[in-house]
């Protein structure tokens, strides 16, 4: 707002005077500048380019990263607010990777190389934290190695899969830790794999996934509490936090999030030239609904989210943009999917589950229920298109694969024995396995307001019935949901397994749903194969899957990889133990050219379709350019 | 021994059955969101579970139950098990003894989904947004409803043909509604007002006249959203009231003595208040609670949404939190309420001196 809008700096002398010694009479101020704005229509357009505040010209307006009260920015939570809670704005990665090319791009490690029994990093000999110290390998090995003082950080699950972090310098020699070393400090970090479990595949997903913390300014806090982590984790962090990377926490409150440029950023020398971002600020607005957002981007209030905005294309005339043009508009990478529970009859007969993955029609679920943002969908866990399209085989899906076909579902049903009989509007009643007892209606779990999984739900259920599949939908509270998806308290459930795109893409899918490492029986918590699809215990465990899940993260002849894929995507085909229905991007992008030009696009692809602060995402910030109006 | 201050006396016979209400209030506050399913901590794990493997999240679950206090330790401070294995829920009965303790001592615990933030923090930022919002659309909404419905039914003619409509209008249409309309009308359509927040996203709160004026023009449509709807309401209802007062005998008796028409005007308003200030207290009383559905139309900050996240997730701190507010002022507004009736109308205070 600019000072001629306001009528309280028009009165007269004497009632400003009066204005400031009278309380009461503020309102009547407040009452006054608001009238004066209602009269001048073209003071509203002023208010956007507020003078205090964050300068328009200089400030990024970015959502979908947080939906309520920012609480704590405390790098060892599992769940700290943005933009803790994404990368490489406050604290960085070893590597980001890029979902389009598959590589992985520099970022405080400047290289990195797998051997056969290690992966080894070197640190950007420029990379520093914000209070001048350098980003040493003792601050990469300190991080990963928390995740084996405390099992209950992120990080700890690698160590099965880790022997040692080892730090050493440029003569391959561990040189003891010194906190305030600020040359001679090792660069080189040799992740040495467990030759039980020989996994580099999980290690490249670490590189680019966990964010490196500042061992000088940890460890001694930890010390001071006590080493005790549950207390540690009740530090904010919102205030001065040593770290590495190109933005600093600014402010932060109910309604928004903001970060500022940090000046002397080390990677503006070493990674971009000698360029700094061209946005001062980034900040996170936290809206109270999804449409906000797509007002709001509408509105040109928001350059870029990660929400889903319905029906994108209506939006387009209103300069709201996504990576593609037209359909389907979002590159996917993940794949929502109905759940299977292998302990549940009649769930545990493969002639009902194919049934189900014949009957379903995903073409409904496509264009209605997630306006059309996927490829058609193909038999199989392995996506058709991009990255994983080499390891897909379309003669196996045509042999082995199951698509919408209502004809093929009730022939597998009848291959199942089982019986449905239908009442005289057409509408089932119910189905009779072999033995002519009633087959139990089988329950499909979703979360309630969840509004497009429950849509894909309804559809899903009506084409199950429509063969003769006894399916209902049912719709519980998103806290009894999750404890249901991990107890496996449910028949079918909504869930999208694994989502990111990352390095160890696809397996890290078929490991997730497959896998019988943990097995526990239903009501007790399995956070991996909450179908418990495979009992190891059981009479008909197939052993041959959980060879190949071993085996594949430790291939490197491209010919073996490729047949233990094919191998593996047909077992899938051929047991059903899941039902993919859709595929989805990972993260939304949408963006609005408004305020900020050069945003990435499939027709401008210089980086991935990822918002700042969301992993490579970030680059962008030295790319885009203020539109002058 | 009271009997000589029969208004003492009645305060205090009222006020002690306020406190008993109040302690059942807070009792039923603490048990109904644990009476569940759903645990807070399922909620959380299901945020952070993702790429742990089931032994860690495992372990993480349990730091969560002991942090929060849903599972008993053995004197080492270690999570007690049984003999499955499984940690022992700590009971109700305990739940309930420490948060009674921890009321006393004022500490309202720190929000479990929000962790590691205090629920005192929390409340203060909300509460006053939702003050903001609430306090004026109550009581200006009050009174102008008031002041409409009277007039109402005291003119008739053309003012009351006008007003009544348009008041069954306001008052029928449902908040939501009416709120989606404005903003669909004046925030995206003619874009005259912004559609969503409580200040511009380029501020931050301040008492500087940028962040006022903004914050004033933010205001504009969750304010008339609410206004308009009280407006409405009250004035049927006070309609009604003035009504009937003016058919009773005092009214006519007046007119016929020749007394002033401001005068009976006065007297009549009077009478047909009373009810309209229970009213009024109620209102006052529960809007602490929020206007979530303003807050979710408009994204206006406000406690509505908290209270509202907090039950979805089952952050029982943060619920009991925020009905320990709502009990406690909804509690001293029906007091006062109570009170000032007794010293408003004569009838009440007769009964009052005569115990009856």
């Amino acid at each position: 707002m600019t000072e001629t809008c306001s009528v309280a700096s028009k009165l007269p002398r004497g009632t400003q005077s009066f204005v400031r010694r009278v309380p009461a009479v503020r309102l009547l101020r407040t009452a006054l500048a608001l009238l004066s704005l209602l009269g001048q229509a073209d003071c509203r357009r002023d208010a956007d380019d507020a003078g205090g505040g964050f300068p328009r010209g200089e400030t990024f307006y970015v959502a979908g990263w947080q939906w309520g009260e920012p609480a704590s920015f405390n790098p060892l939570l599992s769940n700290p607010d943005w933009p803790v809670s994404t990368m490489n704005f406050v604290y960085e990665t070893l590597l980001m990777y890029d979902s389009i090319t598959g590589k992985m791009v520099p970022l405080l490690a400047e290289s990195y190389a797998t051997h056969a029994e290690s992966v080894e990093v070197t640190l950007n000999p420029a990379a520093r934290w914000n209070d001048g110290k350098p980003v040493t390998a003792w601050d990469v090995a300190y991080t990963f190695e928390l995740g084996k003082r405390y099992k209950s950080l992120n990080i700890a699950p690698i160590w099965q899969y880790l022997k040692a972090v080892r730090a050493l310098n440029e003569a391959g020699k561990e040189v003891p830790v010194e906190l305030n070393a600020t040359e001679g400090y090792p660069r080189r970090v040799v992740f040495e794999l467990n030759a039980e479990k020989k996994n580099p595949l999980v290690v490249l997903d670490a590189l680019q996934a966990q964010r490196i913390i500042p061992r000088h300014v940890i460890e001694p806090m930890l010390a001071a509490h006590g080493g005790n982590l549950d207390d540690f984790d009740k530090l904010k962090f919102d205030k001065d936090a040593v770290s590495s990377g190109p933005y600093k926490l600014f402010s932060y409150s109910s309604e928004k999030i903001a970060v500022v440029r940090d000046d002397n950023y080390w990677g503006n020398q070493a990674l971009h030239g000698g360029k700094r971002p061209t946005v001062k600020f980034v900040v996170h607005p936290i809206y109270k609904s999804n449409d906000h957002f797509s007002i709001a981007l509408q509105q040109g209030r928001l350059d870029a989210s990660s929400t889903f905005v319905p029906r994108i294309w209506l939006k387009a005339k209103k300069g709201v943009q996504s990576w593609l043009s037209k359909e389907p508009f979002f590159l996917s990478s993940a794949m929502p999917m109905l759940i299977v529970n292998h302990k549940r009859a009649p769930l545990t007969n493969v002639h009902m589950r194919r049934a189900m993955a014949f009957a379903i029609n995903y073409k409904d679920i496509r264009e209605l229920a997630v306006s059309g943002y996927s490829e058609p969908l193909k038999p199989g866990l392995i996506l058709p298109f991009g990255l994983e399209q080499k390891y897909f085989s379309d003669a196996d899906t045509q042999k082995y694969g199951t698509w919408f076909d209502p004809e093929r579902a009730k022939a597998e049903l009848k291959a199942g024995g089982y019986t449905p009989r239908f009442g005289a509007d057409g509408e089932l009643l119910e189905t009779l396995d072999e033995s002519g007892r009633k087959v139990p209606t089988v329950f499909v779990k979703s979360p309630t307001g969840w509004s497009d999984w429950e849509s894909i739900v309804r559809i899903s259920v009506k084409s199950m019935r429509a063969v003769g599949i006894d399916a209902r939908e049912r719709f519980v509270d998103a806290s009894l949901f999750w404890n249901a998806l991990f107890e496996g308290d449910f028949d079918l459930i909504m869930n999208t397994p694994s989502s990111a795109p990352s390095p160890s893409k696809p397996w890290s899918r078929f490991e997730i749903l497959m896998t019988t490492q943990d097995f526990a029986p239903l009501g007790d918590k399995m956070y991996k194969n909450m179908g418990r699809f495979n009992d190891p215990k059981a009479p008909g465990y197939i052993p041959r899957i959980d060879e190949l899940l071993t085996r594949i993260p430790s291939m490197t002849d491209e010919g073996e990889l490729l047949a233990a894929y094919h191998e593996l995507n047909v077992i899938f085909m051929q047991l059903q133990p899941d039902l993919p229905l859709v595929y989805r991007p990972d993260a939304f992008y949408e963006f609005s050219a408004k305020h900020w030009s050069n945003m990435p696009s499939a027709a401008n692809p210089y980086l991935p379709p990822l918002t700042p602060g969301d992993r490579l995402g970030t680059n962008m910030l030295w790319a885009i350019e203020p539109v002058t109006h | 021994m009271l009997n000589q201050y029969p208004t003492l006396k009645h305060i205090l016979g009222r006020a002690g059955w306020y406190f008993v209400t109040f302690l059942v209030a807070v009792t039923i506050n603490f048990f109904l969101p644990r009476l569940g399913d759903a645990n807070p901590v399922d909620t959380m794990m299901a945020k952070v579970s993702a790429g742990l493997d089931t032994a860690s999240a495992k372990e993480k679950e349990e730091s969560y139950l002991k942090e929060f206090g849903l599972v008993e330790l053995d004197p080492s401070g270690h999570v007690q098990r049984d003999a499955q294995g499984k940690p022992v829920r700590t009971t109700l009965a305990s739940q309930f003894a420490n948060y009674v303790g921890m009321s006393l001592r004022g500490d309202l615990g720190s929000s479990i989904l929000q962790h590691p933030k205090r629920v005192s923090e929390i409340i203060k930022a909300a509460l006053p947004w939702t003050l903001a919002l609430q306090l004026p659309t109550i009581v200006f909404g009050w009174l102008l409803g008031n002041v409409l419905g009277a007039l109402a039914a005291y003119k008739r003619g053309v003012f009351d043909q006008l007003m009544y409509p348009m008041a069954l209008l306001a008052s029928a249409i449902p908040a939501f509604c009416f709120g989606i309309l404005l903003v669909y009308v004046f925030g995206i359509r003619l874009e005259w007002f912004p559609a969503v927040g409580g200040y511009d996203d380029g501020l931050s709160p301040a008492l500087s006249r940028q962040f006022i004026a903004s914050a004033s023009y933010y205001y504009v449509l969750p304010f008339l959203s609410v206004f308009l709807i009280v407006v409405g309401g009250q004035a049927i209802g006070m309609r009604s009231m003035c009504i009937y007062e003016l058919g009773t005998d005092y009214v006519k008796y007046a007119k016929l003595l020749g007394v002033k028409e401001s005068k009976i005007l006065f007297y009549m308003f009077r009478n047909a208040m009373l009810p309209q200030l229970t009213g009024l207290a109620l209102a006052l009383g529960t809007m602490v609670g929020g206007a979530l559905i303003t807050e979710m139309i408009f994204s206006y900050p406000g406690l509505g949404m908290a209270v509202l996240t907090a039950i979805q997730g089952n952050d029982y701190p943060l619920i009991t939190g925020c009905t320990l507010l709502v009990t406690v002022t909804v509690l001293i507004a029906n007091f006062s309420v109570d009170i000032l009736v007794g010293i408003l109308d004569p009838r009440i205070r007769a009964a009052q001196r005569t115990g009856k």
